[in-house]
């Protein structure tokens, strides 16, 4: 059990309390200051970044998981450094999502449903995740309730039917959840509140700088005990992301928006947030519903159908707020590495000497030639795989159907090693290694 | 005639001629051909006896080089608007100009009109319509196609949104039909060779055919010749490209191939696609990339295509149930691409057609090969060389980035860039003045009279 629930609330820790009128008054204000950012009505591509980007549960397993630094955890970094002060003053004061769950459990208790009083699994997430994180793979990252927010607005080029069901999925669970077990979720499972706490408890033990006197009731014991439970949980959040990591991102890699950290990791580290899927110009960024498995569920992947990953877009990996997705500069878009177009002569109709140049027509980087072949007296496609970024450009261009004759295929090495020529640390990994 | 008529009283006179089978219009001009001399009562007679041409001027070796002396040709001819190729875009451009009421001479090099399309076998007409079905390419190239409708077996697909198959027999006797009702002097077997040039001014051009090296002066030339011929040799600034050359051909009796007994086997490549002969199939070919203006490449390239047609002939006939099937005929004209692209006041680009730049100048708008993208609009600078004066260039040289250059060598683009040139140089003609001054408003206007789709 939790020492927070056992303990009393102290003089600075006030539990969640029934808003008051201000509170209601300021979380509404945050809450259509977030739908405005995210619908996006406030001007700049990167806007809707900013409301996943407020959790610092997010900031630091992402800074863990991808050991890479990224201007936007400052957002999230920020608001953690406010909650060590004051006990969930962002849940409080600021989340759009707890003032909707809030809102369902009133009704939910209106209804005649009562809070439960179950055990508290929002620190276990926390620590396994975090757990997880340090090999790689943060386990939890999917139940950010801001990510989980950030997802319903998918108002993509595309809102067909499924489309909309999935956005709204995950946010109406939450809101159901809150509905027949008011309380539930912001008390016992947010995994972003319960990291706010853990966080409150841990400046707290004897010993830390922030301890205050009002906390003295925070003993040697709870110190012992909070260690413990740290380590436990850590533990066994390593020991799941190494298991799975045996198998994780080995078996099916399904096809990643530009910027995408090793699919191993990548799981992990995105949030679900949608933000991808809605800034894409082309609309080729879709929710995974399989492809890549379960732990892909919901993540983003390209389908290539009507459209192509334009050529300098950055946009997909500008609104991605943990770094999954990592960001790459304009210029360097022709190196940044989606896949690898492959093309299957038996379907192409070059092979039965049609007069089609549409892939190498429409390949922004030169990597396609058409190669006469004296054996077969006729023309076969070539793929230059130093110059092919997968953009998909030529499956879209191509006309055969059902099938296309040339497709992206994800590749095996992993994408941010063409990423890492843009850093110094990238330089590093390609130096070659002399005796 | 046309001169002294106002251009809506000249169109409403063409039109009528085309009920009359060309009888009213056809300009009567003295044929070198029609003067056989007496009759001997035999099938052959004497036209002139033991004649010495009078132009001779052999080449002669001096100083172990071959050298030409000067020489003076004879004027075969002197026209307003003279167009040089007699393919989709030369034919078209032909129409157009004498539509326009302009005088018109056209030479071919080959005996038939339609260029790669009846020549060269390539039946299938794609280009004609861009993504979601709309056709762009109108006026005088839809006026062909809705003809070969109207006969028999002559084209079949003919349905919106598809791409047709034409039948090169049909094609020749139409542009036949099409080119006396216009009134359009034509001179077959005609290659043009040469351009006559004052400082930057083209005046004419030279011809090479039987009956010797000739002129034909002209106010202004369209260079409809596919390889830029007639532009290159003015010292406009061109691209010099290669491409594909392959070599089309025919095989037949598709239509008696014994599906039980083929059941069983793969079926045989190059099948090729169906013809508005039953039972024929016309066989595309691609061919090795290769420079379509060496002559011992095309030498090269017409003897390997040619063999490997024969023996791949022979294969698909060893294959169970195909036995009967045979091959009608290899295209009398070999598959060259690309050859020369001008280099233009404009030029088409990749970037305007994702774009969908529109075009102040615009004189037509081309279609997609695969109806993947959008329309493209073609500025009437992609037709006008930068430098030399009095030369349009129309069909597949016109002035286009490499990656367009597969949009705008498709049969219905040459069409329209053939339209457009036509009634450039006809405005030229007559108001006097270089291709790149012309009124290109009064071009446009003209153009939407003779039912072009400028966008």
């Amino acid at each position: 059990m939790s020492p927070n629930a056992k303990r009393r609330p102290s003089v600075d820790t006030p539990t969640l309390k029934v808003p008051t009128r201000a509170r209601i008054l300021v979380r509404g204000a945050c809450l259509v200051g977030a739908i405005l950012l995210l619908l996006p009505v406030v001007p700049g591509a990167s806007a809707p970044v900013v409301v996943p980007a407020l959790s610092p549960f997010v900031a630091i397993a992402a800074l863990l998981a991808t050991r890479t630094f990224h201007a936007v955890a400052l957002v999230g970094l920020a608001v953690g450094a406010v909650g060590l002060f004051r006990r969930r003053l962002f849940c409080r004061w600021v989340c759009p999502v707890g003032l909707c769950t809030d809102g369902a459990g009133r009704l939910g208790r209106r209804l005649g449903r009562r809070t439960v009083r179950g055990p508290k699994v929002g620190p276990w997430i926390v620590l396994l995740t975090f757990g997880g994180a340090c090999l790689g793979y943060p386990l939890g990252l999917w139940l950010d309730p801001l990510a989980i927010f950030t997802g319903l607005f998918q108002l993509g080029p595309d809102g067909g039917v499924t489309f909309v069901l999935l956005a709204v999925i995950p946010f109406l669970s939450l809101l159901l959840l809150s509905l027949f077990w008011p309380n539930l979720w912001c008390t016992r499972i947010c995994p972003l509140g319960a990291f706010q706490d853990l966080l409150f408890a841990w400046c707290r033990v004897p010993g830390s700088v922030l301890r205050r006197r009002g906390s003295e009731n925070q003993t040697r014991e709870t110190r012992r005990r909070l260690t413990r439970r740290t380590a436990l949980g850590m533990a066994i959040g390593a020991v799941v992301a190494w298991a799975t990591g045996l198998v994780r991102g080995k078996t099916s890699r399904p096809l990643r928006p530009p910027g995408a950290i090793d699919e191993s990791k990548f799981v992990g580290v995105c949030t679900r947030c949608g933000n991808c899927l809605r800034s894409c110009p082309s609309g080729i960024i879709k929710h995974d519903l399989g492809q890549g498995g379960w732990p892909s569920l919901w993540t983003p992947v390209l389908s290539f159908r009507d459209d192509y990953c334009r050529e300098g877009c950055t946009r997909c990996a500008e609104v991605c707020p943990s770094g999954a997705l990592e960001r790459f500069p304009r210029e360097g878009k022709a190196r940044v590495r989606i896949g690898l177009a492959q093309v299957d002569m038996d379907v192409c109709l070059l092979a039965e000497d049609r007069e089609c140049s549409a892939c190498a027509r429409w390949c922004p980087y030169g990597a396609i030639r058409y190669v006469f072949s004296e054996a077969q007296y006729t023309l076969v496609v070539e793929v230059d795989p130093d110059k092919c970024t997968g953009c998909g450009a030529c499956e879209t261009a191509c006309p055969t159907t059902p099938k296309k004759a040339i497709v992206v295929s994800p590749i095996a090495t992993p994408p941010n090693a063409q990423l890492g020529s843009f850093g110094a640390q990238g330089q590093a990994k390609r130096r070659p290694i002399l005796p | 005639m046309g001169e002294r008529m106002n251009r809506r009283a000249c169109l409403r006179v063409l039109g009528l001629s085309g009920l009359t089978a060309g009888l009213s219009t056809v300009r009567t001009r003295p044929c070198p051909a029609q003067s056989v001399g007496e009759s001997s009562g035999f099938q052959s007679s004497v036209i002139a006896s033991g004649q010495v041409r009078a132009n001779r001027a052999n080449p002669t070796i001096l100083d172990g080089k071959v050298i030409q002396p000067r020489r003076e040709l004879p004027i075969l001819d002197q026209t307003d608007v003279l167009v040089v190729g007699g393919g989709p875009a030369g034919v078209v451009a032909a129409i157009a100009a004498r539509r326009a009421g302009a005088r018109v001479t056209l030479v071919e090099r080959y005996g038939h009109f339609g260029g790669l399309w009846t020549g060269g076998l390539v039946l299938l007409v794609i280009g004609h319509i861009v993504k979601g079905g709309k056709q762009v390419c109108q006026g005088i190239g839809e006026e062909i196609m809705s003809r070969l409708d109207k006969l028999d077996g002559a084209i079949i697909n003919r349905r919106p949104g598809t791409n047709p198959t034409a039948d090169a027999e049909a094609v020749k006797y139409v542009m036949v039909e099409m080119i006396e009702e216009a009134g359009v002097n034509v001179f077959l077997h005609c290659w043009g060779v040469d351009t006559i040039v004052t400082g930057n001014r083209v005046q004419g051009a030279v011809f090479e055919s039987k009956s010797g090296r000739q002129a034909i002066l002209a106010r202004t030339v369209i260079d409809a010749t596919g390889d830029g011929d007639i532009f290159a040799a003015a010292g406009a600034a061109f691209e010099h490209r290669s491409h594909n050359v392959g070599l089309v051909s025919r095989i037949g009796n598709l239509d008696r191939v014994d599906s039980t007994k083929a059941a069983g086997s793969p079926k045989p490549r190059r099948l090729g696609s169906p013809t508005p002969v039953r039972g024929v199939n016309w066989v595309n070919m691609r061919g090795p990339e290769v420079d379509g203006l060496d002559v011992a490449t095309l030498t090269r390239m017409e003897m390997n295509h040619r063999k490997f047609i024969w023996r791949n002939m022979q294969k698909t006939r060893q294959a169970p149930g195909y036995e009967h099937t045979y091959l009608v005929e290899t295209a009398p004209q070999l598959g060259v691409r690309i050859t020369r692209v001008l280099r233009g006041l404009k030029t088409i680009t990749l970037a305007d057609l994702k774009a969908g730049t529109r075009f102040p100048d615009v004189v037509g708008v081309g279609g997609s090969d695969s109806g993947n993208h959008g329309p493209w609009q073609i500025p009437y600078g992609s037709l006008v060389p930068a430098k030399v004066e009095n030369v349009l260039a129309a069909g597949r040289c016109v002035s286009a980035e490499i990656r367009m250059a597969d949009l705008v060598r498709l049969i219905p683009n040459c069409f329209v860039t053939g339209h457009a040139a036509g009634v450039a140089g006809a405005v030229a003609a007559r108001d006097r003045c270089r291709p790149r001054d012309v009124d290109v408003a009064k071009v446009q206007r003209i153009l939407r009279q003779q039912e072009a789709y400028l966008g």
